[in-house]
């Protein structure tokens, strides 16, 4: 087991829509809750769940205004999000190029739980 | 998931990021634009009419009216979008720096005794260079086109001098006009039919 292997799967980013969030986020400046569920194609709870994840590694930052109804939450990728992203799709993009599949190298890596 | 399907999902997604993504702004050069000739043109008036001290406050009908429109705006935009991209947040960022940097160097001016005599040439450059920016950013060419132009004028003002220097309100309102007001009718009727097309 190579120590590359295991640090290419970041278990937070070997979700669907964890990484569907963070791939818009990167590509914005800031994006709304609503433009993410829109564009995730999901339900504001799952959304609100892998966001509140997120922000919790400190890989979006999360910012309310307004009150009310008329409150909106807005989310930002942080430096090291960006950093964690970029790692992430270079190495899948590494591993792609080997041709080893992703499930192996979780077990071998055992980052995931 | 395994690895083609990720790397499927990375580059769907921008994709699709890109595909909603809509072009903004387009009141923001009107919001402030007018605000500016209009202030411009009614200094004018004043200083030929009463050339009092109190001509001076009306300055401060720019920001008093901009800030608020682009405000007003911005939050329009967003609230349609629901989210910014990096291009309009560069364009908001410079633009600030164009705004600050005016009010510094009118500051400066004053303080060296030669408002009167550079301040218009200096803040038509400004607007000018903003506009060019602007243009190249959004790969909008009336508005690269303008900004150059706005920029080769901002040197007008220089030629009024001494008890001619009022002149150089309306002077610097053509430039305005040049770098703010019609590029910004331009970039808003390009936005509408983009829009119309979508």
């Amino acid at each position: 087991m190579s120590e590359f292997k295991f640090q290419v799967i970041n278990p937070l980013l070997h979700s669907e829509l964890r990484l569907k969030i963070m791939v818009a986020l990167d590509s914005l400046e800031s994006a709304d809750f609503m433009y993410l569920c829109q564009i995730t194609d999901s339900t504001r709870g799952n959304v609100s769940t892998q966001i509140t994840t997120l922000k919790e590694a400190g890989y979006i930052e999360v910012s309310k205004s307004g009150i009310g109804r008329f409150s909106r939450t807005t989310c930002s990728i942080t430096n090291r999000g960006r950093d964690a992203l970029q790692a992430y799709e270079e190495g899948l993009r590494r591993m792609f190029a080997e041709g080893v599949p992703v499930q192996e190298e979780i077990k071998s890596g055992g980052a995931v739980s | 998931m395994n690895t083609p399907d990720e790397l499927d999902i990375i580059t769907r997604m921008r994709g699709e990021v890109m595909s909603r993504q809509d072009v903004t702004g387009e009141n923001l050069f009107l919001a402030w634009g007018y605000p500016t000739v209009l202030v411009l043109v009614a200094e004018f008036i004043a200083l030929m009419i009463w050339n009092e001290d109190w001509c001076a406050w009306l300055w401060a009908g720019i920001p008093l009216i901009g800030t608020p429109l682009m405000i007003y705006f911005l939050d329009k935009d967003y609230g349609r979008t629901h989210s910014r991209t990096h291009e309009e947040n560069s364009i908001l960022v410079m633009w600030i720096f164009i705004g600050v940097a005016s009010c510094i160097g009118g500051w400066f001016m004053g303080v060296a005794g030669v408002f009167q005599q550079a301040f218009f040439a200096y803040l038509s450059l400004l607007c000018g260079m903003g506009c060019f920016m602007t243009g190249v950013i959004l790969h909008f060419r009336p508005k690269t086109i303008c900004g150059i132009l706005a920029s080769l004028l901002s040197a007008l003002p220089l030629f009024f001098q001494d008890n001619l220097w009022p002149w150089q309100l309306l002077v610097t309102a053509v430039t305005v006009t040049i770098s703010l007001i019609i590029p910004g009718h331009l970039f808003r009727r390009y936005v509408r039919n983009k829009r119309l097309d979508i």
